[in-house]
Parts: structure tokens; sequence; C-alpha cells
């Protein structure tokens, strides 16, 4: 018996033995790397379309297992490019970040803010460039900005830092109030999102030309929802819309905030019932 | 059960040199011979004659493509037959970065020894090899004798009962290399078996009960080294007081018959390495006319 | 020594047990010996000094930021001497034995050649622990102390600060001890120390017919790099219908042969601040012992019937 098996080739025995645990822990290997890949300890390899814009240098990293490093590395660049304001290298060093940690936050909030919010900043104050020159590049940076918040929420939807800094871009350097809107209440609907998003939204809707009407009817729910609705913007707003829209002065709100001196009765706790209903 | 400490029986051993099935080099052919427990065995020959390469088989190292090796009984390559067998290689090297001691050490450890044990060992094994002043340098400083007397202290670390030694004296100075064979003779006085291989002829004369002589893979002549060095047919005479006139005389007078004092008289004897040589050279003519 | 011994006429009686953890050690701790003197140590160097600078640089950003950018730099030069060091040394580690002739003698101990190979393999592995271990304990000294500094500095500007509440300042800390040091870090640098491992046992199974330490160096270094593309050529595989014949012959040999080493990239979602589950890390430590045994096997394969 023994020495039948010793007269097999070696290499064939190694190579049957090779290929029966290889197709032996395939099936678990997928499970696993499933799994990993959900709990995003792993982070799965790029797209095609994303592998062809990364550099070798990337790509290579990206093989070898190397892209925490590389990518920390990376930061440390993209710090240098800002503090030396070399914007267009800054958002080419973050294509690669986001290209090798796709889904870490934290690189597309940092390319936004630094394109969006430091960049424009940095032309808004350059005086060595002409004028026009400065217009154009900060609204090419700010695009850029937006470009890498889009390719940002395509990897990670639900993501609201991300959209904080986007609609910051929005609201203070391209005063868009009508995309600082959108961006707002897109925010609303995740669970993560700051308090102020749901009225921001309606604020800067208020602000958009022939969106008075939708953005009044927004804010006064926002109102009716009760008195912890009733912040001085809120209500400075609201009034604002009505002589605007000439709402009639019965439907107005109060002039006085009907709550301000009244003693504020100590309202119940809403008292949460099995199953989530809760009574107000 | 045997009684031999090793019996190879119709060893070959063949290497292929390179792909092709054709090249290949024969280093050892068909070659039988016993050693017997308690003899000093030895091997002779010239370069690339096979000697290497039949002590590697007889420790296992490579298997033999054809033939039986037995040692104490066991296969050889049976990590219980090693465990009799000390081995001390040609031009031996061992970890540079440690020294002698530590040398000893890892090798006793390796077989099995520890504590008080190996460390008593280590002290009698430098004293035996006289290493005691250079155990704590590191190996990397040694000359080659003495890389050569701490690789013969490795080989009998486990009070091994055969030794094979490859070479044991290349390199040394004539003052070493005697050292060496008094150690030789000591190891037979306790018993061990030594296999050796030396190109040292004389010295193989001095120590070897046994001699083999192999050329090309195959063992020419073998036996007790006092037949191999007699010469049957011939007739020794020593003189003493003999003048150049008188040798010249006595060369006239053997043939008349004259009146010189014979002191002794006997089988003279030759020397190994006139042997060794004339039967490489023998061989070597045989072959030449083979080949005609 | 003077005994005439009648032993010697006896045949051997001696027994050697079949696999002993004692050889297997005496080989493993004089492959650590020779390792450290060759002086590799001295990377842990090189490593401390890594971490002087990244602790000096003070990049524009959040505390968190920063935090998590030294762990980047930091693990990642961590995993990369893993793999790398168990790929240089346990490639040099068995040429260089052949190569030297010392395995002649110790192979001509009563050795067997898996004592040897197990030896070797844990001499390695142990070097790159403690290694390991080293780097981690500066690495979360490092971490540590910055983190300790930026919460201080966070809680007395937010406290001075009237307009932040409780709340406010305890989120705040909570996202710097996010990336801060954490003890899921340590599972992070065991994921490096299994891959190493795995790494380590290929190439000793390249090393055991491989003619030169180059050659497998280079072997391990590139199966290295195609283990990492498992996913990217699963998906190939998947999406790409229009492949030739051969290159789908390829993506399949490549799955079944090379190692998957991509599963052991875990530590970098531990390494951004991600959670892990036990069970995960089980199963990850689980596998590696199974690479291990297969291509220990592997090399014995190879190495039983090799020639010296
Ligand atoms: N590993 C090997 N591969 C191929 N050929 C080998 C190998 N080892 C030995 N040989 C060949 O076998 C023959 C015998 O070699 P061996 O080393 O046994 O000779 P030797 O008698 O010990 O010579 P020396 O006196 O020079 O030590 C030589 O022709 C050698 O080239
Ligand atoms: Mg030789």
């Amino acid at each position: 018996m023994v020495s039948f098996f010793r007269k097999i080739p070696r290499t064939i025995v190694v190579l049957v033995v090779l290929a029966a645990f290889g197709l032996a822990r395939t099936p678990f290997e997928n499970r696993l790397g499933e799994q990993l890949i959900e709990a995003k300890l792993v982070v799965p390899p790029p797209g095609m379309t994303v592998l062809d814009q990364m550099g070798q240098s990337a790509l290579m990293a990206t093989l070898g297992g190397l892209r925490p490093l590389v990518a920390g590395f990376l930061s440390l660049r993209g710090y240098e490019n800002f503090s030396e304001k070399n914007w267009d290298e800054l958002r080419q060093t973050y294509q690669v970040i986001t290209a090798l940690e796709p889904l870490e936050e934290s690189h597309w909030v940092n390319a936004i803010w630094h394109l969006g919010i430091n960049a424009t900043a940095n032309m808004e104050l350059d005086r060595k460039l002409p004028g026009f020159e400065r217009k154009r590049r900060f609204h090419n940076y700010a695009q850029q900005a937006i470009e890498f918040a889009e390719k940002g929420l395509e990897q990670i939807p639900d993501s609201v830092p991300i959209r904080k800094q986007l609609a910051e871009v929005y609201r203070e350097k391209l005063k868009d109030w009508e995309n600082a809107a959108r961006v707002y209440g897109e925010m609303m609907e995740f669970d993560d999102a700051p308090q102020y998003a749901e009225r921001f939204h309606g604020y800067f809707l208020a602000k958009v030309p022939g969106k008075e009407q939708e953005a009044y009817d927004y804010l006064k729910g926002l109102y009716d929802e009760g008195e912890h609705q009733h912040l001085p913007t809120l209500i400075f707003e609201i009034r604002r819309l009505e002589e605007e829209l000439k709402i009639p002065y019965p439907r107005r709100i109060p002039e006085a905030d009907p709550d301000a001196n009244r003693a504020r009765p100590q309202k119940p706790k809403p008292q949460a019932l099995p199953g989530g209903i809760v009574i107000p | 059960m045997s009684d031999l400490a090793v019996k190879v029986k119709n060893m070959t051993k063949v290497f292929s040199k390179g792909l092709k099935k054709s090249d290949y080099v024969v280093a050892v052919d068909n070659l039988s011979f016993e050693i017997k427990p308690g003899e000093v065995y030895g091997l002779i020959g010239p370069n690339g004659s096979g000697k290497s390469t039949t002590m590697k088989v007889v420790l296992g190292l490579m298997s033999p493509t054809k033939g039986d090796v037995k040692v104490f009984g066991y296969d050889s390559g049976d990590i219980r037959a090693r465990n009799e067998i000390g081995f001390l290689p040609e031009n031996p090297y061992f970890y540079k970065h440690l020294t002698g001691k530590e040398t000893l050490k890892f090798y006793g450890k390796l077989c099995g020894f520890r504590g008080r044990e190996l460390k008593d060992r280590i002290a009698e094994l430098l004293e035996l090899v006289d290493l005691e002043s250079a155990a704590n340098r590191r190996l990397g400083g040694y000359s080659k004798g003495m890389l050569q007397r701490i690789g013969l202290a490795q080989a009998l670390i486990q009070r091994p009962r055969l030794v094979i030694l490859d070479e044991p004296t290349a390199g040394v100075d004539p003052l070493g290399s005697r050292q060496i064979r008094d150690l030789i003779l000591k190891l037979k006085d306790d018993g061990i078996t030594v296999f050796l291989c030396s190109h040292l002829l004389e010295q193989v004369q001095e120590v070897c009960d046994q001699v083999g002589i192999i050329f090309e893979g195959r063992m020419r002549r073998e036996g007790p080294l006092e037949e191999l060095i007699q010469i049957e047919e011939q007739t020794a005479m020593t003189f003493s007081g003999a003048k150049p006139e008188l040798l010249a005389k006595v060369r006239e007078l053997i043939e008349a018959d004259a009146g010189a004092t014979i002191v002794e008289e006997g089988h003279p004897k030759t020397t190994l390495e006139r042997l060794f040589v004339s039967l490489s050279h023998a061989t070597a003519t045989e072959e030449k006319e083979d080949e005609k | 020594m003077s005994q005439t011994t009648p032993s010697a006429f006896e045949p051997a009686t001696k027994t050697v047990s079949p696999l002993s953890l004692r050889r297997v050690m005496v080989i493993a701790s004089s492959s650590v010996t020779q390792l450290v003197r060759m002086k590799t140590f001295y990377f842990l160097l090189a490593f401390a000094a890594i971490i002087v600078v990244l602790m000096s640089l003070n990049p524009p950003t959040t505390p968190a930021g920063v935090l998590s950018t030294i762990k980047r730099i930091s693990f990642g030069t961590m995993d990369v001497f893993a793999w790398l060091f168990a790929i240089v040394s346990t490639a040099l580690l068995i040429p260089k034995d052949i190569e030297d002739r010392t395995l002649y003698t110790i192979l001509s101990k009563p050795v067997r050649r898996i004592e040897y190979l197990i030896g070797k393999l844990l001499g390695v592995l142990w070097v790159i622990a403690v290694s390991l271990l080293v780097m981690y304990g500066v690495c979360a000294l490092a971490l540590w102390s910055r983190e300790t500094l930026y919460i201080a500095e966070e809680l007395e500007a937010m406290n001075a600060d009237a307009r932040y509440s409780a709340e406010n300042v305890g989120a705040q800390i909570a996202l710097i001890e996010q990336q801060g040091l954490r003890p899921e870090l340590g599972i992070a640098v065991l994921a490096s120390f299994l891959k190493a491992a795995v790494v380590a046992s290929v190439t000793i199974f390249l090393s055991t017919f491989a003619s030169s330490s180059l050659f497998s160096i280079i072997i391990s270094v590139l199966v290295f790099i195609i283990g990492h593309a498992h996913t990217m050529a699963t998906s190939f595989w998947l999406y790409q219908t229009d492949n030739s014949l051969f290159v789908q012959l390829l993506l399949k040999v490549v799955k079944i042969f090379i190692p998957n080493f991509q599963l052991y990239s875990f530590s970098h979602g531990i390494i951004q601040g991600e959670a892990v589950a036990y069970s995960l890390v089980w199963q990850m430590t689980g596998l590696t012992g199974v690479y291990l045994v297969v291509f220990l096997f592997l090399s014995l394969l190879v190495f039983i019937d090799k020639e010296f």
C-alpha cells in the first residue's frame, strides 16, 4: 500500500491535495468573505470603473492589501496639499484615497471640505489671480466638491456627514438655496440627522423664488407640531412668508408667542406603549 | 536481529543531472560491504569516487536508487538508527552566529539531552576536542581545524554507537590530524564503531581495521588492513651496517649466494598509499583497454 | 567513557518518540536565535521612528482625523512588516541551512523532517508575534497619549463655551474615543499575525522545492498579491460573460490554488473603528489553522524525499 503511494509522482499528489483543499475551502471562504464585507471589516475591491481611474500605485496597493497604509500616507499628502494651497493636486490625492477606501466617510467629507470650503475661500482671497480667473476657479472647485459628494453618496447612500458638508458648500459658498434645501430635505430621512435639518430645509426653501408657498406650508406644519418648534428664526421666517404671500390675518400665527408668558404646564412625557405607539 | 553495525548490500546510487533521462551519473555502483561493531572501517578512493554519497545513504540523507542499507538492523534513515549515529560531514559548517558551546547545546538538545547531563556532556566533549578556551566564541571566527573539531564533538554528543566521519582531517594541520587520529583510536577502545573516509592514507593505515578501496563507485579491493598490504611472492631483507659498496656487492652476492648477515626475513609490506596508486592506475588502464 | 560497552554489539533499543514537541521547540528557538542575531529586531527601531514622526505631525483636521491617520499608518506598517518578514525570513532560513550544510548535521540527528519544518515555521512566527506585540505597545502608547490629550483639550474648550450641552460634549468625546485606543485594535494585530502565518506556511512550501531564496521570495510575493484579487476574480467571473475560456480557466485556477488573502484584510475595518464579532475572529483563526496544516503537509510531501 505504502509502496504504491510512493510510486505516484509527488508533484501530482501535491497538486491533487492543493486542488482538493481549494475546492473544499472555497464555499466556506466565500461565505466568510460576505460576512466580513457585511460587517464592513473588509473593503470590497473597487469596481472596474474606479480601477481605471486609479493610479498604478493605488492599484498595486489594492492588490497587495496595503490599502490602509497607502490611504494613511495619502491623507498626510492631502494635508500637505492643503497647507500649500495646491488644490488641483489635493483633488487627485483624494481621488486616490477615496478609491482606496470608498467606504470611509471621513475621506469624502474631507475632500468636500477641502475643495468646497477651503479652496473656494482661497479663491475669494487670492489677490495674485485676476478676478475672472478667481471666479472661474471658485466655481470649478465648488463643482469638484459636489462631484465628490455625488460619488461618495453612491458608495454610502445613507451618509449624513457627506450631506452636511455638501449642504454647507451650497449654502455658504454657492448660495444655491434650492440645492441646499434639497440636501437638508434628504438628510431629514435619516435617524442620525441633526435636529436642525428639518428646519433648515424650510428656511432655504423659503429663499427660493417661486417656492414660497411650499416653504410656508412646510414651516407652518413644523410650527403646528408644538411649542418645541417655536424657535425665533422659524417664527421670523413664517411671518416673512405670511407677509409675502399675503396670508389673511386670521390664519396667521399669533402676534406674540402664545406660550411665552404662560407658565408652562408640565406636559406629561409621551408614554411609549408596546408596539411603538406613542400617546402625545 | 543483525549483529552488524552497517550492512550495505548491492547499493547503487544514480543522480540525474538534467531533465533528460539519459543524463545521469552513477555515483555508487552495486556496492556491498559490512562493518562489524567495534570496528574501524576506512573507505578510500579518489575524488568523486562516491565515498560521501555512500555515507549519506548510510545516514539516510539520501535514499539508495537500488539495494539495501541497514544500520544496527534498521533501514537507513530510520530515526532509531539515526539516534545511534554521529556524523561529521565533509567541510562542516554550523550556524556561524552560535558559539562553540551553543552549537553543542543545540545538537545535544536535538538528541534529547537536557540540564545537568547536557552541561556535563558538553564540558566533557569540549575538553576532548581541546576547544575549552574557544567555547564562548562564535563559530564565524573559528579556524578550519577548530570547525572540524567542534564538528567531531557535535558528532559524539549523544554517545552514538556508530560514528561516521567524512574526511575528518581535511584542512587540519599535522599536529591536529594526529590528535584526531588519537581520538579515533580512543573511540575504538571504547567499543564505538567508526566508519571514515580520508585521503590521508598513512592515517587510515594507522587506525583502520578494515579498508575498502572504491573507485568510480565500485569496490575495487576490500579486507582487513593486514591482508591488504601483504605482498605474497616477495621477500624483504633488512640489513644493518651495510655500506654502499656492500650494497653493490649484495646485489651481486644475492645472485651468487655469499655471506652477508640477514637480520630479518619475512613478508614485506607495501604502504596503503602504493596500493592505492597502483590500483587506480590499473583500473584506469583496464578501462582504456576496454574502450579499445 | 571507558566502559567497554557490550551494548555496542546489540541493535538499537532506545525509542524515539514519533513527533517530539521538544525537538520542534529546539529547532524553533534556534531559528529565533538565528533571526535575532541577524539583527532583524532593528526594524522595531525604524517603526518607533515612524511613530515619533507621526506624533510630531499636526495635520489640519479634527482630533479624530489625526488619530485615524496615526492608526492607519502605524497599523498598516505593522501589517506590511508581518507579511514581508514572514516571506523573507522563511524563504531565507531553509535554503540557508541547505547551503551551509547545517541541515546535514541536523537531519543526521534523530530529528524528523516534519519536526524541522514545524520548528522553522514556529521560529519565524514567534519572532513575528513578539515584534507585532512590541509595535502594538508603542503604537498603543502613542494613540493613548494623543487621545487623552485631545479629550482634555476638547473638554476644556467645550466647557468654556456655554453653548454646548453635556450631550454635545459627550458626543464629541465619543467621536474621539472611537478613533482612539480601543481593545478591538488588538484583533487588528491578530489579523496581521494570522495573515503572516498563512504567508509563512506558503513560503515554506515553496522553499522546499525552490532552487533559491530569491525564487521563493518572488513567487510568494506574487501569490500574496494574487491572493488579494479573489473577489475581483470572482466578479470578473460572474459579470463578464464574454471572457475567453482561457481567462475563465485562469480565474478558476487562481481561486482554487491560491489562498484567499483578502479575507485577512479584516484589520482594515477594525482600524477604521468598526466593531468586530468574535465569531468572525474564531472562524478566521480556524481557517488559518487549516491553512497551516495543509501547507505543512504539502511541504512535508516534497521535503520528505529531498536529498541533500
Ligand atoms: N547531489 C548530487 N547530484 C548530482 N551528482 C552528485 C551529487 N552528489 C554527488 N554527485 C556525484 O557523484 C559522484 C560521487 O560524489 P561523492 O561526493 O560521493 O565523491 P567523494 O568520493 O566523496 O569525493 P571527494 O573525495 O572529492 O569528497 C561525483 O561524480 C559527483 O559529481
Ligand atoms: Mg566526499
